[in-house]
C-alpha cells in the first residue's frame, strides 16, 4: 500500500513523497514537486538513498541521510533536505492509502 | 563578469504552431545552441499547434495528470526540462516564450533577482497594457486579482534557459478534469478557486491575444533591442530527433512516475 505525504517549505515549493513501508523499510521511494534542483539528476540520488531505508528515523537522521546523498554543488530553491525529510515522515505517518 | 541586455544581439523567433513536444526540445535545442556561440540570444515566442500538459522537470505524473481526464479532452501530456509546476495549455489560451541567454546575463544574481530580472521587460509591457503586475516569489507573476504567469529558470552550460507561461484565457472546469493538484487546491478552502487564482489576461486587457503579444514584443524591442530571426534548419532537425528520442517517449515522461 502505497503512502503520500507532503510538505511546503515556508516562501518554497510542494515537495511529495510516495512511498510503501515493507518490513520496516522505505519500499518505491518517490520524492517529486515542483521545486528547481540543479543538476537534475540530483532527485534520483535523493529518492535512491532513501530507499530500503528504516521506516523509523526521524526527521533530524533523515535530513542528515538527503544531505549525504545531495551530489556536490546542487543548487537547490524552493527545497532543502529539511523539507524532503518532513515530507518523508508525513508519508510514513500518514499511513497506506488508496 | 556580468552582462547586459543591450551587450547581447538579442533574436526573435516567431514562427509556425509546434507541438508541444518539439516546444520542449526546441528549448534544449535552442539553449544549447546559444551556449555553444552558434546562435545569438534568443526570445522565442511559442505557439502552441494542440492542447497539452506540461509538468515540471521533478513532478510526478501520476500525482499532476489525471490520464482519463486527459486523454478525454485529447490533451498531450508532456514533461518539460525546468522544475516547476504543472501548465494546462490549449493554443489560444496561452502565450508563452523562452528567453535562451548566455549565463553572463544573470551572474551574480541570485534565484529570485534572476527571475525577476528576466521578465522585467514583461512587467513594463503588462503596465502599457493597464495591468499592474509584480514579481512574486519564487517564480509567479501576479496581479492583486491572481497569478497571471508561471516562470522556470535553468542553467544549461554557459547558457540559461528562462521560459514563462501566461494565461492568456482559461477553461477552469477543463483544467480541472486534467490536473489533479486543481482539484486538491479547490477543496482547500483557503484557495477560492481555481478561476480566481489564475487571472488571465483577456478579462484583464479586453485586447486580442496576438495584440498582447504584439505589445510583449514591442516592449521588448524597445527595451533590449530585437532582430528577427527564425528556426534553422539544423536546429528543427536536431529538435525533430530529440522529440522522437526523449520528449515524445514514455519513459521520459513518466521519469518521476
Amino acid at each position: 500500500m502505497r503512502r503520500h505525504g507532503e510538505y511546503k517549505m515556508p516562501g518554497g515549493k510542494l515537495t511529495v513523497v510516495d512511498l510503501a513501508v515493507e518490513h520496516g523499510r522505505l519500499v518505491g521511494v518517490v520524492v517529486s514537486g515542483d521545486f528547481f534542483l540543479e543538476p537534475d539528476e540530483a532527485l534520483a540520488a535523493i529518492s535512491a538513498a532513501l530507499e530500503g531505508q528504516a521506516a523509523d528515523l526521524d526527521e533530524l537522521q533523515l535530513t542528515h541521510l538527503v544531505e549525504r546523498a545531495t551530489p556536490a554543488h546542487t543548487r537547490m530553491f524552493g527545497v532543502d533536505a529539511q523539507a524532503i525529510a518532513r515530507a518523508v515522515r508525513r508519508a510514513i505517518e500518514n499511513g497506506p492509502s488508496a | 563578469m556580468k552582462t547586459q541586455w543591450r551587450d547581447h544581439d538579442w533574436q526573435l523567433i516567431h514562427g509556425q504552431a509546434r507541438s508541444p513536444a518539439l516546444h520542449m526540445a526546441l528549448d534544449e535545442v535552442i539553449t544549447d545552441e546559444v551556449a555553444a556561440g552558434r546562435r545569438a540570444p534568443t526570445l522565442r515566442v511559442w505557439e502552441w499547434a494542440s492542447s497539452a500538459v506540461v509538468i515540471g522537470r521533478f513532478q510526478s505524473l501520476r500525482n499532476e495528470v489525471d490520464p482519463d481526464g486527459a486523454t478525454r479532452h485529447g490533451i498531450e501530456v508532456v514533461r518539460r526540462i525546468t522544475g516547476g509546476g504543472a501548465m494546462f495549455i490549449e493554443p489560444g489560451n496561452t502565450i508563452t516564450y523562452s528567453l535562451s541567454a548566455p549565463a553572463s546575463l544573470v551572474d551574480g544574481l541570485s534565484f529570485e533577482q534572476s527571475y525577476a530580472f528576466m521578465d522585467a521587460w514583461v512587467l513594463d509591457a503588462l503596465r502599457t497594457l493597464g495591468i499592474e503586475a509584480w514579481y512574486q516569489p519564487l517564480n509567479d507573476i501576479a496581479s492583486r486579482s491572481g497569478k497571471i504567469a508561471g516562470a522556470a529558470q535553468m542553467r544549461r552550460g554557459n547558457a540559461v534557459l528562462h521560459h514563462v507561461t501566461m494565461a492568456y484565457d482559461i477553461d477552469a472546469n477543463k483544467m480541472l478534469e486534467v490536473l489533479r493538484i486543481g482539484r486538491e487546491k479547490l477543496s482547500d478552502k483557503a484557495t477560492q478557486s481555481a478561476v480566481k487564482r489564475v487571472d488571465p489576461l483577456r478579462s484583464q486587457t479586453g485586447l486580442a491575444r496576438e495584440a498582447v503579444i504584439e505589445r510583449m514584443i514591442d516592449t521588448f524591442r524597445s527595451h533590449h533591442g530585437l532582430q528577427a530571426d527564425s528556426l534553422r534548419e539544423g536546429e528543427l532537425e536536431r529538435a525533430q530527433a530529440l522529440m522522437r528520442q526523449k520528449f515524445a517517449t514514455p519513459a521520459w515522461t513518466a521519469l518521476v512516475p
